[in-house]
């Protein structure tokens, strides 16, 4: 069988990730060792860890944790672009049904069980029974262990996008000895192949971590880019405290009682960097505040409706309330330098425009219907959009008002009800950080969360975005998402706001830190 | 006495049910789910469904609800949807760190309320009274949570003596408890220790009133003893009435204060479990919760009659 190997070294793997990105090609380079090794790092997280079973858990607080414990065959780099993790390389049959996983050698779990593929084998089973996003696998006809270091993944039908998916980490496919992987959901002891081991949970208090003496890094890359390449535990140990309130973070990082404070809010930026011993680090792009229009109830079943309410946004002003001022405008559903990047359908954003608007009102026989804007106040930047939103559409005409639940019943609204509310407040993250197929598979069918009548969204989106998936180059599938973006804003499918930017606070004795879509803290040292 | 203590436990075994009950018709009521939390924005409804599957979610009301009795009747209380572990294990686990907060809490309340209220009354109309009286004020009037923010920002931030958070159990490190548990025992403190004020003050202003206390000076009886023997005594009375339900409001704040102080204990655990569904843990919390305040008024019920002889329960004077 003829193959291409497309991910044997690090000049290969900068290739595949040029490919995947148009990112430039990083020159090669000593790889990383750290400087000083020991102490304690302590992480001040803004979220309760509710779970190590990476496998059942979306939550960025579990994330921030488990990837520093496991490790997946195939990761995202700096750039967003697969790269291999556990995987030494890995080969593709001319068809392209045929994925070949070289293992690296070497590699031994927390509990000093050498890897072998019959854990990849068992952890994909268990992935493909209760991993949330185990759809990923649906076009996988079957996997194998043809000896114990190759793994072998068949494609019914050809998918370009499969690495791309697969290397995804919303839910990542994390490889765990196959002894555990036979144990229930949250049931498995975390046990992982990382650069750290798990020590301790103790759930509303911490997670503490320790330096896996044994660990065997990935020397793909030389060092620390994204989730993949060199990683070494250069500390001791690494404790991540849950200290939800925001109020008592920063006290702790200015007290030197933490190192690191994921989410610093606006207004406490300035006094901690004014703070001897702290300093603001910035991820200029974290995340985009979106919005969804409910498509089956009334007015805003009605297109006019909604593409009223889409002319009369000032997103600056909508943004200035949600992020206090830590974002940047953006007319699209990609961050701006990225492979799928495109502003397509541009033209209908930030318009700011109440008299279009109230002429797309008349021509739609707009009667003054409320439109209910369905919020909650555990996320500001959703509770703000909305205030600001309301007070816009109303300028403009419309008789808006909010509906405000607590987090979790207004997911379920938009989840479950059709009537009830016309627009619902969310925001993507990593959905947006992992190019476009993971961009648009909620607005896609069966998705589809807008609410489409009879559940079916519009032809031209769903053709496009099957366009995304399985287009044979990346000039294809960004072609294809242009397209499918445009119809976003033509037919008001979902409503991007813009940008919002995230600020972590670190102590000045942290080195070699660097914010990401999770925490790193991988070949992070203390100063002496 | 032992006949009266035993029927009020029997007695709290409907009401457990009860509580169990009305706690399941609630949640059920309420939107949402754990699948929902743990799928978060970006879930979509095929995720959505799988989370069901996973957490049995996707079984009928009464199924759930039958399960749970099962369970229940052989000391069972179920598995925490989100932590994955069995909630009995959990509350066990917890209780100790909730109990020595509010214990360390209770102690606070009632050394600087009723201190502050004997001398507010001694002190009658004069400047301490009203210093006492301003104190009680702040002391209710403020959100709890608030003022755990301000403590932080003082005690921790600007004098450096205590921690922002953490906890320590006692048993490992005794010293080490006291730092972690002072800030969240005075920050629950500081309300109920404002109401004891008010109410210690008031009846203390009463019984110094009393016919009794002017014989006792007239008979030459030293103040501090008329005040210790025969006022003190006397003002306890209302005071344990209300010891019960400040203990109460100890146990319910610690939900804000244990998340605030990152102090992993019951209040944390079932603030928790509301905000992520976690139906079992939603249960098992509000049992403990509810047996702790039966238990306790059981407890204030029997002090009651130890303080004053001339109660009898259940019976005649």
């Amino acid at each position: 069988m003829a193959a291409n190997r497309l991910l044997t070294s690090f000049a290969a793997t900068v290739s595949i990730a040029a490919m995947m990105s148009g990112a430039p090609a990083l020159a090669a380079d000593e790889p990383f060792s750290c400087p000083i090794k020991g102490g304690e790092l302590i992480v001040g997280l803004e979220g309760g860890t509710p779970t190590l079973d990476q496998m059942v858990a979306t939550s960025s607080a579990t994330r921030n944790v488990a990837m520093n414990i496991f490790e997946t065959l195939v990761i995202r780099d700096e750039n967003m672009s697969p790269a291999p993790d556990l995987a030494k390389s890995i080969d593709v049959s001319d068809d392209g049904l045929t994925y070949t996983f070289n293992l690296r050698t070497g590699v031994k779990f927390h509990n000093g069980k050498p890897l072998t593929s019959a854990d990849v084998v068992a952890s994909f089973d268990r992935y493909k029974e209760i991993g949330i996003n185990r759809s990923t696998l649906d076009i996988v006809a079957s996997w194998s262990a043809p000896d114990q270091e190759t793994f072998v993944i068949t494609l019914e039908k050809a998918q370009p996008t499969f690495l791309e998916n697969l290397s995804s980490y919303t839910v990542p496919i994390v490889i765990i000895p196959s002894e555990e992987a036979a144990k229930p959901a949250n049931e498995i002891d975390p046990i992982g192949t990382g650069p750290f081991k798990f020590v301790e949970f103790v759930p509303d208090s911490h997670v503490k971590l320790e330096a896996y003496e044994d660990y065997k890094p990935n020397d793909a890359l030389p060092g620390l880019s994204g989730f993949a390449g060199h990683k070494e535990a250069c500390v001791d140990t690494v404790t991540f405290r849950m200290l939800t309130e925001a109020g008592a973070r920063m006290a702790a990082l200015e007290t030197g009682e933490i190192h690191i404070a994921e989410n610093v809010p606006t207004v406490s930026q300035q006094r901690l960097a004014d703070t001897e011993g702290v300093e603001i680090v910035r991820l200029k792009e974290f995340a985009l505040n979106m919005g969804y229009p409910n498509w089956s109830a009334p007015p805003t079943d009605n297109l006019k409706v909604r593409q009223a309410m889409l002319a009369a946004l000032d997103m600056e002003e909508i943004m200035e309330a949600a992020t206090d001022g830590a974002f940047e405008l953006n007319a699209s559903l990609q961050f701006p330098g990225t492979a799928y990047y495109s502003e397509a359908g541009g033209q209908y954003y930030n318009q700011a425009d109440p008299e279009k608007a109230a002429e797309l009102l008349k021509e739609a026989g707009y009667n003054n219907e409320p439109i209910v804007l369905l919020t909650n106040q555990q996320f500001p930047n959703m509770y703000n959009s909305a205030l600001v939103m309301a007070a816009q559409l109303q300028a403009a005409g419309m008789n808006a008002e909010l509906r405000v639940l607590d987090w979790p019943t207004a997911l379920a609204t938009s989840e479950k009800e059709t009537e009830g509310w016309n627009f619902f407040y969310t925001y993507w993250a990593t959905v947006t950080a992992q190019g476009g197929p993971n961009s648009l598979r909620n607005l896609a069918d069966p998705a589809n969360v807008f609410k489409p009548k009879d559940n079916k969204g519009p032809e031209d989106f769903n053709a496009a975005f099957q366009d995304v998936q399985s287009g044979a180059t990346i000039e294809e599938r960004s072609a294809a998402f242009a397209k499918a973006q445009e119809i976003v804003f033509e037919d008001v499918m979902a409503i991007p706001f813009g940008i919002m930017q995230s600020a972590q606070g670190i102590r000045t004795d942290v080195e070699n830190y660097e914010p990401f879509y999770n925490i790193r803290v991988s070949n992070v040292w203390l100063k002496r | 006495m032992i006949g009266y203590t035993v029927s009020r436990l029997l007695q709290t075994i409907p009401i457990l049910i009860l509580v169990s009950l009305i706690a399941f018709g609630i949640i059920y009521l309420i939107p949402g789910d754990a699948a929902t939390v743990i799928g978060g924005p970006s879930a979509t409804a095929e995720d959505l469904a799988r989370i069901r599957a996973n957490l049995g979610l996707d079984q009928p009301l009464l199924a759930q609800i039958g399960h749970f009795y099962v369970n229940l009747l052989q000391g069972d209380l179920g598995r925490s949807l989100m932590l994955g572990i069995p909630v009995t294990d959990a509350v066990i686990a917890r209780s100790p760190i909730t109990i020595s907060i509010a214990l360390y809490s209770l102690v606070l309340t009632i050394v600087l309320g009723l201190s502050t209220g004997i001398v507010a009354a001694l002190n009658h109309n004069r400047w301490i009274d009203q210093a006492a009286t301003v104190f009680a004020l702040i002391g209710v009037s403020l959100p709890n949570f608030w003022l755990a923010l301000v403590m932080i920002v003082l005690f921790s931030v600007h004098l450096g003596w205590l921690p922002t958070g953490g906890y320590v159990p006692f048993t490992t490190d005794p010293i080490g408890w006291l730092r972690t548990a002072t800030l969240p025992a005075l920050s629950l403190a500081m309300l109920q220790a404002g109401l004891l004020t008010r109410i210690t003050r008031s009846t203390m202003l009463e019984v110094l009133r009393q016919d009794y206390i002017r014989t006792a000076r007239a008979k030459g009886v030293p103040e501090w003893v008329v005040i210790t023997r025969h006022a003190l005594a006397n003002t306890l009375m209302p005071v344990v009435t209300v010891l019960g339900l400040i203990l109460s409001v100890l146990l319910s704040g610690s939900i804000v204060i244990e998340t605030i102080f990152n102090v992993p204990g019951i209040g944390s655990l079932l603030g928790n479990a509301i905000s992520n569904r976690d139906y079992p843990m939603i249960q098992g919390g509000l049992l403990f919760v509810t047996a702790a305040l039966l238990l306790l008024n059981l407890v204030v019920d029997i002090l009651y009659t130890w303080l004053d002889p001339r109660i009898r329960v259940g019976g005649s004077a």
